[in-house]
């Protein structure tokens, strides 16, 4: 069947919620229902009508033709079994408490995708903003299961508080990469700006190209990972360069000693 | 009387009144930034804003949002600085430029005199100052210097905390004795107290720090003094929370408040085009707004040296110094009432912004 379609007519005059148009909730209702959704956040109204021309289909596989920056929530609280493609930008907290399925994002996403994520598969082909996969504000945890690959540069934070689940950034990350992480995994296969793993609790952060850790990492020498093979097989079909890198004799260096120097950073020998 | 100006002309102070109100209320999405103004100003203003369905957003946000982002995920422990003066027998003083962010911080602190409360009294003061700037630590004799540029200070901070622990740091054996000295110093404190400012430390360096005290407070106590932002940012921030449940940069374009520090920082959402107007703050010190955009209609409450060029400028008087107002004080970590010290008749911003609000009905928009 042919996937449920919006087709953005013009861009958004003002930022939107994109959170009502998870494919669940639009089980059962007609195209001049949707149609009339508010998204708008303003006191200005828009309505889903006014952005995009619907074109009804499959609710399990749904995509937009276009995206912009100011699209907010897109596949928030999604559940398994459904997939959302967009043909464009995402704004911020794309794929936001997610429970599972599928996300791909053509353009690049703004700040806190994957945020609160708990299962869901989410690929941006371009560039993810800031906080990438951290918590909003006054959360305790960020993402807390499912994976998350950027194929381009990730901003500053991201992987902030991780608490399950795996992150691939394949571009250059910026500062603060892999702070506070509880747990999970996070690969940087680009560069790596300023610090990188601080406070980290007991997560895995692999880089490609080192880093600065500081003093409280501290050196466990080179080793053959029997569970890095295994990551590797399992990522071998969403991340060639990040399973090539994991197949590789690894550094470990443990820490961050400053909390419980559980975590560790693994970069090739 | 104040005076108001529209492109640098002289206007009537109602016209002024009526042209901001007629700015504000043609906007889909107004702003009301800066904040620099006493509580009542800030009362008025977060009321405004929620009239307009606007968002305000504080100029210091940056700064009053480092400590905060550690308060709500993480905790902290802070005392004011009145206990630390008389209690502590350790103060560490954490970056450069705590003296210009307060400047009457080593009065208060009175850092060369003894304790003279608990079983540490009359006891001599430990000093410790990490990466003070230049000078600025001969202020307090008997100062430990320990040297560190802003961007090494996170470093210090953790390599303490794992030897605090017991967990290993990747430094040479002189280098470790030498922290587990400075480490055997906080651990005998009987009343430790951390001086710091979001100036000069960033969240996750204050969230180390403050992970440090809690490891402290296992055998010790040891709490925090934290230098506030400029520009009444506590204060505003105090009335922020208690009228919306929200610290500043918090939207009420649905209606009800939303709080986003990305979404609602005000340089973004000018810049970006998504507020269309805004009103600008800056009672303390005529502070000009950060954001790059020219031509967004601009209303600006300020001291009257600091009238700008374009837009509509109305002056307000200078929170304690024009007119009494109530501010949270550094001092003591509460609300205080400053009288006047030059009063003159300009009005304060809350009796400008309650004038604008006349002229704004609500529900009347569109």
């Amino acid at each position: 069947m042919k996937p449920f379609t919006f087709t953005l007519r013009q861009e958004p005059p003002q930022r939107v919620d994109l959170s009502a148009l998870a494919p669940d909730r639009l089980a059962g209702k007609s195209v001049a229902q949707i149609e009339e959704i508010e998204i708008g956040v303003t006191r200005v109204s828009t309505k889903v009508g006014d952005l995009f021309k619907i074109s009804a289909g499959d609710l399990k596989s749904v995509r937009y033709e276009g995206g912009s920056s100011r699209f907010d929530l897109l596949g928030a609280k999604l559940l398994p079994g459904f997939e959302i493609h967009v043909e464009g930008d995402v704004g911020a907290q794309c794929g936001r408490l997610a429970k599972g399925g599928k996300i791909t994002v053509a353009g690049s996403a703004g700040p806190h995708a994957a945020a609160g994520n708990l299962g869901a598969d989410i690929e941006i082909k371009g560039d993810a903003g800031d906080f990438l996969a951290g918590p909003l504000a006054g959360e305790l945890a960020g993402m807390a299961g499912g994976r998350i690959i950027v194929r381009g540069k990730a901003g500053a934070r991201a992987g902030d508080r991780l608490r399950r689940g795996i992150i691939v950034i394949e571009g250059d990350a910026a500062e603060d990469l892999g702070a506070r992480v509880i747990a999970g995994t996070i690969f940087c296969l680009g560069e790596s700006k300023g610090r990188v793993g601080y406070l980290n609790k007991r997560g895995s952060i692999v880089l490609a190209r080192g880093g600065c850790f500081g003093s409280t990492y501290v050196d466990c020498g080179a080793h053959q990972l029997t569970f890095a093979r295994l990551l590797a097989r399992s990522l071998k079909d969403h991340s060639a360069p990040a399973a090539a890198l994991l197949s590789r004799k690894l550094r470990r260096y443990g820490g961050d000693t400053a909390v419980y120097g559980k975590g560790e950073i693994l970069t090739p020998d | 009387m104040g005076t108001a100006t529209l492109d640098g002309k002289a206007i009537a102070l109602d016209d002024a009144y009526r042209h901001a109100a007629k700015i504000l209320n043609a906007a889909a999405f107004p702003l009301i930034a800066g904040l620099g103004a006493d509580i009542a100003g800030a009362r008025a203003a977060i009321l405004l804003a929620e009239r307009l369905k606007g968002a305000f957003d504080h100029l210091a946000s940056r700064e009053m949002l480092a400590d905060l982002d550690v308060k709500r995920s993480f905790g902290m422990f802070t005392t004011t600085a009145n206990e630390a003066r008389i209690r502590s027998d350790c103060v560490v003083l954490i970056g450069p430029g705590l003296t210009q962010a307060w400047p009457g911080m080593l009065e208060r602190l009175a850092l060369d005199r003894t304790p003279c409360r608990g079983a540490q009294a009359e006891q001599p003061r430990k000093v410790i100052w990490v990466g003070p700037e230049g000078e600025e630590a001969r202020a307090v004799p008997g100062a430990k210097i320990i040297p560190a540029s802003a961007h090494e200070l996170c470093g210090v901070l953790a390599a303490w905390r794992a030897r605090l622990g017991g967990r290993p740091v990747a430094f040479d054996a002189e280098k470790v004795s030498r922290i587990d000295g400075f480490v055997e110093t906080l651990r005998s404190a009987r009343f430790g107290v951390f001086v710091w400012s979001a100036s000069t430390l960033d969240p996750l360096a204050i969230e180390m720090m403050q992970g440090l005290v809690i490891d402290l407070n296992a055998t010790t106590r040891f709490t925090g003094v934290h230098i506030g932002a400029r520009s009444g940012a506590s204060g505003v921030t105090q009335a922020a929370g208690w009228m919306t449940g929200f610290p500043p940069r918090t939207g009420f374009g649905r209606g009800y408040p939303e709080h986003d520090p990305w979404r609602f920082e005000a340089s973004r959402l000018v810049d970006s085009g998504e507020a269309d107007a805004a009103l600008w703050i800056s009672a303390f010190d005529g502070e000009k707004p950060s954001w790059s955009r020219a031509d967004i209609p601009l209303v600006t409450l300020a001291p009257a040296q600091a009238a700008p060029s374009r837009g509509l400028f109305i002056e307000v008087g200078q929170p304690g110094v024009t007119h009494d107002a109530v501010l949270m004080s550094q001092e003591t970590g509460g609300m205080t009432l400053r009288k006047a010290s030059a009063p003159t008749d300009a009005p304060s911003v809350a009796q400008a912004i309650d004038s604008i609000m006349a002229e704004v009905s609500e529900g009347a928009w569109r």
